[in-house]
């Protein structure tokens, strides 16, 4: 199979090939991406295979330049990378007919490498029409047999495509509804190396800039019932307890939640999130939760760890109450974490505490209250922030004064451990707004927020949120405003938004979120509430056979009845005649056969030939017929029964 | 023209020989294709995109991701149906006429296939193959179309055509749909003239040299031209004069004849004097002499023209081997 491969078929095939790498093109880094548009397009203009050995150079240089992107390691996105590498040196080969099998073959698996990375409408809207070329690109490819004729079909076989793809979609949809599909997992998907942009085990300064632009959903919430006012709306992602000076991170390491969780002090709130891949193993919930949701399981710090890292979107519901008492008493290893501070940093911030401690005796309440007063007094808020030192907390609190959630959760965990106070950093989400078309709240990536936890005697692990002490008329620049400068399309356009995010929350219920249980109870209006996997299968079988019958009968059919009800209606009569064993022969013209049926019927000699020199008239002499000549000709012709051959005239059935 | 075949087609004609594949016994024109059988297997290429699509739905029903889902299962249903469309373009076919001019040995035979559609498709993309040899063809609904095969021959004969294969592996190249055809047809094949400068051998009769007078001066009338007379014989000046076909016939060589004897060829071997034989027909026909063949088993003649040369090179085509 060496033949070379003409220049339309190549062009068509390469077209094919370009169009499915598209999506996958969209999930791998930005600059990866251009390089491999820049070789897959030099692949396309060069007309004459390159030397093996140039070709073995440039695949070994795009392999390393991924590795290095992907740092060596081997997760989903590399091997993404690396299909798509593939797939762009193959113009380089292309230039036979085997080539060009091998390259629509690897080009069909790239959508679906694709959506291994992400499963928006965007991405499926790409990969159809890349679909559609693939097929246009088979079947030229299918044509092509050694001395055989040039195609005179070529309108015909985008036709057939188009007919081909609508004929699918019933077994299409068979399938994708009532294929069985599998409750849980075979085997697991591989993580990809490089995590995506969102909360982390870490708090840094510089790690909130990112994140402050970006704002695409991180969850969406769907509230049964009542919904939490929106002051209380915190959601708790992860509990940092180590601060090394700059950084907060983990530290102590959660266990599993022993014993029973706190006692709600109001009605606690149902709500059912669907939180976006983050590729990190935590979930978010509303501020506190109460019970472990399906996929994860609720530790001792009240946050919820997942069993598998998040990489697809993920829904479950939860539980929480706004305010919880939570009366557990504190392990002296929990005390010694929430107590240490690094030694020999933010001396100032020390001798604060340390003079108010002794204003405040042993009063932990007014200790808080007094440097949420402070907070109220002297500081403000914005998100343009000059670069601390290594005296962090001291700078924020005495020279620069202003800062974002990250200064004041850092700088007033900092004074309650310098006073005695256990306290940490809670690190999640704040506020969020409703989405009036779908009825639900959009938290963004851009509303992550910190906060503090203090530990008072009596009543445990409260919140205090210092960030929101600060005076409203300090509030020097928000996040919205951020968001309002860098964003392309004026506010006015945030109903289309709206709009959108409420269709893509559409997309991820219906489309994405049909799995195993929800096929299970796809047969509920046949009466089965539950369906079993041979259930489901015979409802596959069903389903597919409808949707081949369908076809077949399309298929079958040919090209439609001719419209002229002239010429429908002498076809029927010749059906007729042949019912009664008077077959028309496909080369008799109308005034033979009608001269040989006259002579079969002789009861109906007259009539027989009257119709059929009428039609052959109409038919093959110039002039046309008037119209209520031709309408009484269509009547008669439908009129017409053959009778039997020796019944006696006159006698009709 | 050859083809290599690809191994699933040589796996099929393996598979041909088997005593349940339809059609069991050689079948007389017209030949309908029905539905029983045709047979479907798919191409190389298909096997390598199903396995392609095989891991695409294990994947996303591993990772219940439904796009994936989605777009495995169309294309799934997409092959499917590409499937179901080359098996109904070949159901309703039929073989109406194979057709072939006798040819001498060693020289390509043209078989023509006449071939016709019932129903109202469009039939796109059918191979005929023959053998090692091909030829392609597309269908309207309601025509016939004729396609023409070049059969190598190496013996004289009855050639026989074994079977035909009727495919496509259109629309999408993932799978052949085929049909054999096992015509009765039988196929003739002339005797190889022998080649070289043969003489013919000296008439009888008179005893006159063919050779002494031209053609102009030999004695001869015209008469009118009947159907089947070499366009040779027909005098045009004489026609146009006269206004109708006038030929002119030789009184000489209608009187003399030549005398193509089996048995006068005692020093060449069986099938040389065969070839000789069937040289002598032809140079004698292209003559224009009358002639007899005489052989062991048959008298044929005198006569001239393309009805007794062709009824003496059939003789001399299927005189038994010795």
């Amino acid at each position: 199979m060496a033949e070379p491969l003409p220049s339309s078929v190549r062009a068509w095939c390469l077209a094919a090939a370009m169009a499915c790498l598209l999506p996958l093109l969209l999930q791998v880094q930005a600059p990866l991406a251009i390089s491999l548009l820049v070789v897959a397009a030099a692949g396309i203009a060069m007309p004459r295979p390159l030397p093996v050995l140039v070709r073995l150079l440039l695949f070994a240089s795009l392999v390393g330049y991924v590795l290095a992107t992907h740092g060596l390691n081997l997760g989903r996105d590399t091997g993404c990378a690396m299909l798509a590498a593939l797939l762009a040196m193959k113009p380089f080969e292309t230039h036979k007919l085997r080539d060009a099998r091998s390259l629509l073959g690897f080009s069909m698996f790239a959508p679906f490498a694709a959506f291994l990375q992400d499963q928006g409408p965007a991405s499926l809207l790409l990969a159809l029409p890349a679909v559609a070329l693939l097929l246009h690109a088979l079947a030229m490819l299918a044509e092509q047999r050694p001395g055989a004729p040039a195609v005179r079909l070529q309108r015909q076989r985008a036709r057939t495509i188009g007919v081909a793809v609508v004929m699918a979609l019933p077994l299409a949809l068979a399938g994708f509804w009532l294929f069985p599909r599998l409750g849980s997992p075979l085997w697991g998907l591989p993580e990809n190396t490089l995590g995506r942009s969102g909360l982390g085990e870490r708090m840094s300064p510089d790690q909130w800039v990112e994140m402050f632009g970006d704002d695409s959903p991180a969850l969406r919430v769907r509230f049964e019932g009542a919904e939490p006012a929106r002051q209380d709306l915190y959601w708790r992602g992860q509990v940092l307890w180590a601060f090394d000076g700059q950084t907060w991170s983990r530290g102590l390491s959660p266990t599993p939640l022993r014993g029973p969780p706190g006692q709600p002090r109001v009605e606690p709130v149902r709500y059912e999130v669907s939180l976006e891949p983050t590729d990190r193993r935590y979930l978010v919930m509303l501020d506190l939760p109460l019970a472990s949701p399906e996929p994860g399981y609720l530790r001792s710090d009240y946050t919820v760890a997942s069993h598998e890292p998040v990489g697809q979107l993920l829904k479950y519901t939860g539980v929480s109450s706004t305010d919880t008492r939570v009366a557990t008493a504190l392990s002296p290893e929990e005390e010694r974490a929430a107590l240490s501070l690094p030694a020999g940093v933010n001396p100032r911030m020390r001798a604060l505490a340390a003079q108010w401690r002794e204003e405040t005796a042993d009063d932990d309440v007014a200790m808080v209250r007094r440097a949420l007063e402070w907070i109220g007094e002297d500081f403000a808020y914005s998100l343009s922030v000059p670069p601390t030192g290594r005296n962090a907390v001291d700078d924020f609190l005495f020279e620069t004064r202003v800062g974002f959630c990250q200064h004041f959760s850092s700088a007033f965990t900092n004074l309650m451990r310098a006073a005695g106070i256990p306290s940490r950093v809670v690190l999640g989400y704040a506020g969020g707004y409703r989405n009036r078309y779908g009825d639900y709240w959009v938290v963004r990536r851009m509303d992550a927020h910190a906060w503090s936890e203090v530990w008072l005697r009596g009543r445990g692990w409260v919140r205090v949120d210092p960030t929101a002490a600060v005076a409203p008329e300090r509030v020097l620049d928000t996040v919205e405003d951020l968001a309002r400068g860098e964003a392309l399309l004026p506010s006015s356009f945030a109903p289309l938004f709206e709009i959108g995010d409420w269709a893509r929350r559409n997309w991820n219920d219906l489309v994405l979120g049909f799995n195993a249980a929800r096929q299970a109870s796809l047969l509920r209006p046949l009466g089965i509430d539950r369906a079993s996997g041979a259930q489901l299968t015979a409802a596959f079988a069903v389903g597919a056979g409808l949707a081949l019958a369908l076809t077949l009968w399309v298929l079958v059919r040919g090209r439609p009845a001719p419209r002229d009800p002239l010429v429908r209606a002498w076809q029927a009569f010749t059906r007729r005649l042949h019912r009664a064993g008077l077959a028309k022969h496909p080369w008799e013209a109308p005034l033979s056969f009608g001269e040989r049926v006259a002579l079969a019927l002789p009861a109906q000699a007259e009539l027989l030939r009257s119709l059929s020199r009428r039609y052959a008239s109409w038919r093959y002499a110039p002039g046309e017929l008037a119209a209520d000549d031709k309408s009484r000709l269509i009547a008669e012709l439908q009129r017409y029964r053959p009778v039997a051959a020796n019944a006696p005239p006159g006698e009709h059935r | 023209m050859a083809r290599s075949r690809d191994l699933i087609e040589r796996f099929s004609e393996r598979l041909a020989g088997l005593p349940l594949v339809r059609p069991r016994r050689p079948e007389s024109l017209p030949i309908v294709i029905d539905r029983r059988r045709v047979y479907v297997l798919p191409t190389a290429f298909g096997l390598f995109l199903a396995v392609m699509l095989l891991a695409m739905l294990l994947g996303g029903l591993n990772y219940n991701n439904n796009p994936a889902l989605l777009l495995a299962f169309l294309i799934i249903a997409v092959a499917h149906n590409s499937l179901v469309h080359a098996h109904l373009t070949l159901v309703g076919l039929r073989l109406i006429a194979l057709h072939a001019e006798p040819v001498p040995a060693g020289q390509p035979l043209l078989l023509r296939a006449a071939f016709e559609a019932s129903g109202n498709r469009v039939r796109a993309g059918l191979e005929l193959r023959a053998g090692d040899e091909e030829a392609f063809l597309d269908l309207m609904p309601g025509e016939r179309t004729e396609v023409v095969l070049a059969l190598p021959t190496q013996r004289r004969g009855w050639l026989a055509l074994g079977r035909l294969r009727i495919s496509t592996v259109r629309p999408f190249g993932l799978a052949r749909a085929w049909s054999w055809l096992r015509p009765e047809s039988r196929l003739l094949v002339y005797p190889a003239p022998e080649a070289g400068v043969v003489p013919l051998p000296d008439p009888g009769g008179d005893g006159q040299s063919r050779r002494t007078r031209s053609h102009g001066e030999q004695p001869h009338h015209l008469r009118e031209y009947r159907t089947g007379d070499a366009l040779r014989q027909i005098a045009w000046k004489s026609s146009a004069r006269a206004d109708r076909l006038l030929v002119r016939e030789y009184e000489a060589t209608a009187q003399r004849e030549l005398d193509l004897d089996w048995f006068t060829l005692g020093t060449l071997g069986h099938e040389a004097r065969i070839r000789r034989l069937a040289r002598w027909v032809i140079d004698a026909e292209r003559q224009g002499s009358r002639y007899r063949l005489r052989l062991p088993l048959a008298v044929i003649g005198p006569g001239s023209g393309a009805e007794h040369r062709h009824a003496c090179l059939r003789a001399l085509a299927l005189m038994p081997d010795g």
